[in-house]
């Protein structure tokens, strides 16, 4: 019962923050760029729900965004997926008590998901490569996400503990003994 | 454990502030810098004064000030003078703003009269850094296709990716996966306009022909060339050219004739 509450909750903050980098974070730009506030919510369910999770909400999500604002089905989807995936795996060979693991997670969760989707828009869409511009734009874009991840990081630990105790359950113990 | 507590909140509050400042200071507008000079001025102006009177006095350049009397009321109606010229200038710049934005509607109406269009708002824009995408609350109940043409009052906005019952997804000119065949209004040179993801009132425009005599300054309209845009419809102007190292290197930088920015309300060309 207590699970499925988790997905409800899951999905309702994903509503939120998907009106949040809408509404808000489009009008509080570092130099007229966002974060990407959509990693750090898979970087959190990667972590304290497992890759499991993690791919499957990216799966879901990224449909999502895919559907309502992308140019391609899928794009946003796939990459989403794989920093689901890439935050299960981190969660496995580091410890995240550590403010410092987190944000690099976060700095590389950004960077990694930046960087495939605009490959994949290139094979795709045959976008124009403007790897300057791109690199200006990543480096203010993580830089961002770092600050917001400092800023959300008690919540992220006080929550993602409940909620990784709830839905690993018995599997938690295995990973220190 | 309660110290380390108590540092976490205090790192938490000075990182906000810090995200705060920069979010000001970057998005700091001209507006806002001759604001925050102006009142420096104000600090600054009578300490200024003050000095320069005191040099004067020193220097005996103090007479000047002899018919100070004279010159006060002198002043006086001067900036009374002025500040009737002033007025007479706003009015002026009022009904030249009127004059313009009606020759520009009237144009508009002359040019784009043989299309029937559909009108529409946005209602959701790209929540990414690298695309430009739109949604409008019109869709295919309202005759929407894939494919049409979008304009707004002042030029080119994109075309219909996609559609639903009741909205429609819009790639704009901006968005780098776009590309438009345009050609310039008076020397009638083909080129293609492609968005950038730096910059989101500007065109990279190439391809342009090795005989080509763009001009800065010039108006550029769609083609008609490609299938999806039609032709003749205004897209910007020609802000500046740059001649690579051979000719076939040259480019044009675009300014967009919508300000995508202030972009509210769109209208979808159905013919």
């Amino acid at each position: 019962m207590k699970k499925i509450l988790i997905h409800i909750i899951i999905v309702i903050t994903f509503i939120i923050i998907y009106l949040l980098q809408a509404v808000f974070f489009s009008e509080f730009t570092i130099a007229g760029i966002m974060p990407n506030i959509f990693v750090i919510f898979m970087l959190y369910i990667g972590l304290y729900m497992g890759k499991e999770n993690g791919i499957t909400y990216g799966i879901i999500f990224g449909i999502f965004i895919d559907i309502w604002i992308g140019k391609t089905l899928g794009l946003t989807s796939i990459a989403l997926a794989i920093i689901g995936f890439i935050s299960g795996t981190l969660d496995k060979t580091f410890s995240k008590d550590s403010r410092i693991i987190i944000l690099l997670m976060g700095s590389i969760c950004t960077i990694v998901y930046e960087i495939m989707l605009y490959v994949m828009q290139y094979l795709v869409l045959k976008i124009n490569v403007e790897i300057l511009q791109f690199i200006k734009i990543l480096s203010i874009e993580t830089i961002y996400n770092v600050l917001l991840i400092i800023i959300i990081y008690p919540l992220m630990k006080l929550t993602g503990y409940e909620i990784e105790n709830e839905i690993k359950g018995d599997k938690i113990l295995t990973r220190y003994f | 454990m309660e110290k380390n507590k108590k540092g976490g909140i205090i790192g938490v509050i000075i990182t906000i502030i810090i995200l705060i400042i920069l979010v000001f200071i970057t998005n700091i507008n001209s507006e806002n810098i001759s604001i925050i000079e102006n009142v420096a001025n104000n600090i600054v102006m009578p300490i200024e004064n003050a000095l320069t009177y005191l040099k004067n006095k020193l220097n005996n350049n103090d007479k000047f000030f002899e018919n100070i009397d004279e010159l006060k009321n002198e002043n006086s109606s001067l900036k009374q003078e002025n500040s009737e010229l002033e007025q007479k200038l706003r009015e002026f710049e009022i009904i030249k703003n009127e004059n313009e934005q009606l020759k520009q509607q009237l144009n508009l109406a002359e040019k784009y009269s043989e299309f029937t269009t559909v009108p529409g708002t946005i209602i959701s824009r790209d929540i990414s850094n690298y695309s430009k995408t739109l949604v409008i609350n019109v869709g295919s109940d309202n005759g929407i296709e894939e494919k049409m043409t979008v304009i707004a009052d002042e030029g080119l906005v994109g075309y219909v990716i996609s559609t639903t019952n009741k909205t429609s997804k819009i790639q704009t000119i901006i968005d780098s996966a776009s590309a438009t065949s345009c050609l310039a209004s008076s020397t009638r040179d083909t080129m293609i306009c492609k968005g950038t993801i730096e910059n989101k009132s500007q065109l990279s425009a190439s391809n342009i022909a090795t005989d080509a005599r763009i001009i800065q300054g010039d108006s550029v309209e769609t083609s008609g060339l490609g299938g999806i845009y039609v032709k003749g419809i205004h897209v910007g102007r020609i802000k500046k050219v740059n001649e690579g190292s051979n000719k076939t290197d040259s480019y044009a930088i675009i300014e967009t004739a919508v300000d995508f920015e202030k972009l509210e309300t769109v209208l979808v060309i159905t013919n």
